[in-house]
């Protein structure tokens, strides 16, 4: 047991064993929480151990560990809630913090008798086989050789690649979720990235290229990263990129490649069938389950399960398990993404999908690894079928706006002429609207393909999947000068 | 219920509790020089839907960030918000290991202006209020904005918060600043739909030290008369355009771009600026861009930076020639000046700035003094405000194309826009500034005039 600096006197209970034995002093937690009369009280623990590292031209520039514990604690009654988060995770630390959250509804610990809590259930522990992934995660050794021989390789790819930037990124996170109506569980997630970025400069011209790869639950990832394939491509597309011109605005067919080309549908779509945006009010498919929303060569899926995905997990952070989603199916809505306060003021049923980025948010459905299936069509085909367009080959961020309205930059895209790619541009913004975009998506590529990203909403930033095959958007507005 | 936001018993961090821990984990480690860095902050924030509660949110946290140096001068860090004693001694632990990979040729070392007295900045810690009064304010805000037009029928995205904060930093060498604060904000982000037409959305944000002066009635004008002048809109033309930035606009566009000042940034040759770049004439010669954190109108204003300079107000940019750039501790001693007040607290120190201060000198003409954005005569676009910001900007190129609302201005009449984007290169829209307006607006990101650009280009959807 040690000394909480933030409380001096008072005894002390800090969880630095996440397991069964915590179990009489959540119970005890949870128990006052309903006995004040909540209809559902949550307790959310966490610890983390992360790492970011960067590597700048021939250094490691940034060695940068952080370490982290703390609670978040929800309460629901009726329709509402209130949450409170802590990082200390003393017993008046937690008191005190639970207390707030029933004092935000109204409530007061030991104003009602009736203890209507019975218990919770036997711990469900989604990380009894995780317990050695931070051991067997590379240490800063193994880390810093790595993103050294990364900045090395491209080097070695052209002499006008002046800055070279490797980053790697560890996040390491135990959980445990613990509820009212019995449920207990504890998750060990490990979630590595790595990035590589550079600016190629020749006379007075200048272009930034960057990537990102990410994984799940996969201690090996960084040991198995390919440094020289990821090399070749990033500075295949920055010298290509050196000499684009900008692209002219207007509006045009566009395809768009696989893998991060997904962020449309997910920027565009995703965002929309979750029930957070559902309880807004903001979201125009509100109203529009079974109905034909988008081009019937289009069927999309958000699951939480694909092997190593970014956005895959054992659990989400409501204690479930996440489930295969499908949004829709041939154009049709057939379902949203649905965490538990989004059930209680939407109706729609859970799909394992409560997310948040740590203790010190209230979960919200988010997304996981979400894709549209692929189709018939080699991507061949989708650019044959262009007379004059746009291929983007690599996509920047994204955003949407609250009524539905999107836009995204194109990192590396190419002028179609005749069916045929053409030659490189840069500038572009894809601008629309969901609603509008969604059934001009005509044709699907045989070629589905995931990429990590990070998304950032009301419950903070989350690590997803984004993907698709080759898809071709018959018209969008090309943003551009 | 009367739930105050503090909990009058328990203390957040003890800079006296915080050195003494530091002291006798390093001489049992063998740590000689050391610094630290703390945060604390303890919140509330309410949101509301029709009238009702919708969620609340409470949250109290402490992190320190712990830097040490090692008998080789290499330096290493921590963050951790485990606040025990066992977790403050396995964040040393932690910070010694990584020491082991600092670039000893690059090591920060102190500030030499830790220990130097601090500006007086006005730090008065407002009272806190109950979750009801909270709900109660921002329940009435909801409904008298909705009451404004009979268009608008909700708020979707909206929060009343109020925060106390606290910062500490404390060295080896015995430099210890501490500074509290408050503050209270408000946003409203309001939706409105007609028949037959697109459903339209506008926002406003109010941030003050306190509650009682959190110009609550002016955000719901603000949002108000925003959302219904977009109430009818149109798509227009894409071409090129003569521009109206307004204040919260401009300065959006200047701090996307403010790697251009940041002495960071060009050492690692990720500015469109360059070591050689001082006394170069970057802009129109009648703007001048300063840094002022130490601004009245900066209500978030700490004192001191992460490694313990005080804050400065700073000239970057006057009669359009690249003054001065703003510095950490390193890249202050690498370009032979002293430390700016810019600097966070890192093994590799960033550097960003604080508050922005665009401004017309007013010894230079403008290109065309006829512009004015109360009366002019002449067709211009008006940009309201930048979206997707975060994509769209090339920092290190100097391109943008950039999403934001606005509006198409005709012999004074003004006609939302559809959707559109503009896009150029900041270095050529530093050079086409062909009108600085004399009145400066405060916003919640800085002080601006409106700014007008000529011939940029716009993409619309007609």
């Amino acid at each position: 047991m040690t000394n909480s600096l933030l409380t001096k006197t008072n005894e002390n209970l800090l969880f630095h064993t996440f397991d069964e034995t915590l179990k009489p002093q959540i119970e005890e937690l949870l128990s006052l929480g309903r006995s004040a009369g909540a209809d559902l009280v949550e307790i959310f623990l966490e610890k983390s151990d992360n790492i970011s590292l960067l590597a700048e031209q021939d250094d490691i520039s940034n060695v940068s560990p952080s370490l982290g514990i703390g609670a978040g604690i929800r309460v629901f009654l009726g329709k509402k809630d209130g949450f409170v988060s802590t990082n200390d995770l003393s017993k008046p630390g937690l008191l005190f913090a639970l207390n707030q959250a029933l004092g935000m509804l109204g409530l007061v610990t030991g104003s009602k008798n009736i203890d209507k809590f019975e218990g919770l259930l036997d711990l469900n522990d989604f990380g009894s086989n995780k317990n050695n992934w931070l051991d067997h995660s590379p240490d800063l050794d193994e880390s810093t050789v790595k993103l050294l021989e990364a900045t090395k390789s491209l080097a070695n790819k052209n002499s006008n690649l002046q800055v070279r930037r490797a980053s790697y990124s560890r996040s390491w996170q135990e959980v445990i979720v613990a509820a009212s109506d019995g449920v207990f569980a504890r998750d060990i997630r490990l979630h590595q990235t790595v990035g590589i970025n550079v600016i190629a400069q020749q006379d007075k011209n200048r272009s930034t290229s960057a990537r990102r790869y990410g994984t799940s639950g996969n201690p090996d990832d960084l040991r198995n990263w390919n440094i020289e394939k990821s090399a070749s491509d990033l500075n295949e597309s920055a010298q290509k990129m050196l000499y684009a011109g900008y692209v002219e605005a207007g509006q045009m067919p566009v395809v768009l490649a696989n893998k991060f080309g997904g962020v449309i549908f997910h920027e565009a779509c995703g965002h929309l069938l979750e029930t957070t945006q559902l309880e807004r009010g903001t979201s125009p498919f509100n109203e529009s389950i079974n109905k034909q929303i988008a081009h019937k060569a289009v069927s999309a899926v958000d699951e939480g399960l694909s092997n190593y995905a970014f956005g895959s997990l054992s659990m989400d952070d409501e204690g479930m398990e996440p489930q295969n989603t499908v949004l829709i199916e041939n154009g049709i809505l057939k379902k949203f993404l649905s965490d538990r306060a989004g059930f209680l003021r939407t109706g729609h049923p859970r799909t394992g999908s409560g997310r948040r980025q740590n203790f010190s948010f209230a979960a919200a459905s988010r997304m996981r690894n979400t894709y549209i299936k692929q189709g018939d069509y080699t991507p061949e085909e989708l650019i044959r079928s262009v007379d004059n367009g746009l291929y983007c080959k690599s996509m920047g961020g994204g955003s949407v706006g609250p009524t539905g309205q999107f836009n995204f930059s194109v990192e590396e895209g190419y002028l179609i002429k005749n069916g045929k790619l053409d030659s490189p541009v840069k500038g572009a913004t894809l601008i629309g609207e969901a609603k509008e975009i969604l059934p001009r998506i005509s044709m699907c590529a045989n070629d589905l393909d995931l990429a990590a990203g990070f998304c950032g909403s009301v419950s903070g930033s989350v690590n997803v999947t984004v993907g698709q095959p080759h898809i071709k958007v018959d018209s969008i507005t090309v943003g551009g000068r | 219920m009367n739930n105050s936001i503090t909990n009058k018993n328990r203390l957040v961090l003890d800079p006296v509790v915080l050195t003494g821990l530091l002291k006798r984990y390093s001489n049992q480690l063998e740590i000689k020089k050391w610094d630290m860095g703390a945060s604390s902050s303890n919140d509330i924030s309410v949101q509301v839907q029709q009238g009702n509660a919708k969620q609340i949110k409470g949250s109290q946290r402490n992190s320190i960030t712990l830097r040490v140096w090692n008998k080789n001068n290499q330096v290493g860090i921590t963050s951790t918000s485990d606040l025990t004693s066992e977790g403050i001694n396995k964040a040393m632990i932690g910070a010694i290991k990584a020491s082991l990979y600092g670039n000893a040729n690059e090591s920060p070392e102190f500030s030499p202006l830790a220990k130097k007295e601090l500006e007086q900045i006005n730090s008065e810690i407002s009272e806190s209020h109950t979750i009801d009064e909270l709900l109660s304010i921002l329940s009435i805000a909801e409904k008298q904005l909705i009451d404004t037009h009979q268009s608008i029928d909700s708020v979707p995205y909206n929060g009343l918060n109020e925060s106390y904060m606290e910062r500490i930093y404390i060295n080896s060498d015995g430099a210890t600043r501490h500074m509290k604060l408050s503050q209270s904000s408000i946003y409203l982000y309001a939706k409105a739909e007609e028949e037959n037409k697109k459903p339209r959305s506008a926002g406003g944000i109010r941030i003050n030290s306190n509650l009682e002066e959190l110009d609550i009635q002016s955000c719901i004008k603000e949002t108000s008369e925003k959302l219904i002048s977009h109430l009818n809109y149109k798509a227009i033309e894409t071409k090129k355009y003569l521009i109206c930035f307004t204040p919260e606009a401009f300065l959006q566009l200047i701090s996307a771009f403010s790697s251009m000042f940041n002495a960071r940034s060009i050492i690692d040759g990720l500015s469109l600026m360059n070591e050689d770049s001082i006394g170069n004439q970057i802009s129109v010669s009648n703007l001048n861009i300063s840094d002022e954190g130490l601004h009245p109108e900066n209500i978030g204003a700490f004192s001191f930076d992460g490694e313990g300079t005080p804050t400065q107000n700073i000239k970057l940019v006057s009669k359009g020639i690249l003054r001065n750039l703003l510095h950490s501790e390193a890249t202050a001693r690498r370009f032979g000046v002293k430390p700016t007040g810019h600097a966070g607290l890192g093994a590799k120190v960033s550097v960003s700035p604080d508050w922005l201060v665009i401004s017309k000198s007013e010894s230079e003409m403008d290109k065309d003094e006829s512009l004015s954005v109360i009366d002019t005569q002449k067709e211009y676009i008006l940009i309201d405000e930048l979206s997707a910001i975060h994509s769209g900007v090339k920092a290190s190129q100097g391109s943008f194309s950039l999403p934001f609302d606005g509006w198409i201005v005709n012999t004074g009449k003004k006609t939302s826009i559809e959707a559109a984007t503009v896009a150029g290169d900041i270095l050529k829209v530093l050079k086409s500034i062909v009108k600085i307006e004399n009145k400066q607006f405060v916003t919640h990101q800085g002080i601006s005039p409106h700014v007008w650009v000529e011939n940029v280009s716009i993409t619309g959807e007609a």
